[in-house]
């Protein structure tokens, strides 16, 4: 087995002990992703904020909320013009040792998505653990 | 507790419903900005779980001649008030 699945491996296996054990994950900082892929930067920069972090150590999560679900669409691809969009940052993560992959609920359902439609394992977050998820990253930023 | 800051218009964008989504049942929500709308009577009621704990702010309700009309459900503060706010929460976190 390669670096990179043994990392996808763990990735699954804490997601499901943060899921079933403990109900909410928790970390240095949660940067949390609600804009789409593509309509502005703000997906972009949200997870640039988020490499950063991790790249000096800190334990990230990442929340994809809102629009900012769309980010884990497979079959992404670039614009029109060539812009690059933001697919190849998310398979970029595990490399980071950002494992923590959360979306909230009520952003899949009201748009017809459910987690198996994703690009990666994620941990679904229903919404009234969202206060005590916030709650349990001592940095939150906002995207 | 946290403090929430709003700086979205709660009459257009879905921003205001993710605020109150991940609010816990202390933290305090201080709308800023465009954000201020929100203490209008026509706006107020979607905070109405937030007795106590919805502020606005002064120099942005005056910014936009909207000081007199703000509902009393909002506790107007200033900019020292915002400071007592920060120094008050654990964090903030912004929704924009």
């Amino acid at each position: 087995m390669n670096e990179t699945e043994s990392a996808i491996d763990k990735g699954e296996v804490e997601g499901k002990v943060e899921g079933k054990v403990e109900g909410i994950a928790k970390g240095d900082l949660l940067v949390i992703l609600r804009h789409s892929p593509h309509g502005s930067s703000w997906l972009r920069e949200g997870l640039d904020a988020a490499l950063v972090a991790a790249a000096f150590g800190q334990q990230v999560s990442l929340l994809f909320a809102g629009d900012g679900v769309l980010a884990l669409m497979p079959h992404q691809q670039a614009g029109a013009l060539g812009q690059k969009g933001t697919h190849g940052v998310i398979d970029m993560l595990a490399m980071y040792d950002i494992e923590t992959l959360l979306v909230d609920a009520h952003a899949l359902t009201s748009r017809g998505l459910s987690a198996e439609d994703l690009m990666l394992p994620v941990s679904v977050v229903e919404g009234d653990a969202l206060p005590k998820l916030l709650d349990r990253h001592p940095l939150v930023l906002n995207f | 507790m946290i403090l929430h800051l709003l700086n979205r218009s709660p009459a257009t964008g879905g921003t205001v419903d993710d605020a109150l989504a991940a609010m816990g049942p202390d933290d305090r929500l201080l709308l800023i900005e465009d954000g201020v709308l929100g203490a209008l009577p026509a706006q107020v009621a979607r905070f109405t779980g937030l007795t106590g704990r919805l502020f606005a702010l002064r120099e942005d309700l005056a910014a936009r001649g909207l000081l007199e009309r703000c509902e009393e459900q909002a506790n107007i503060v200033d900019v020292d008030g915002f400071v007592t706010l920060t120094e008050e929460a654990d964090k903030t976190v912004s929704w924009s």
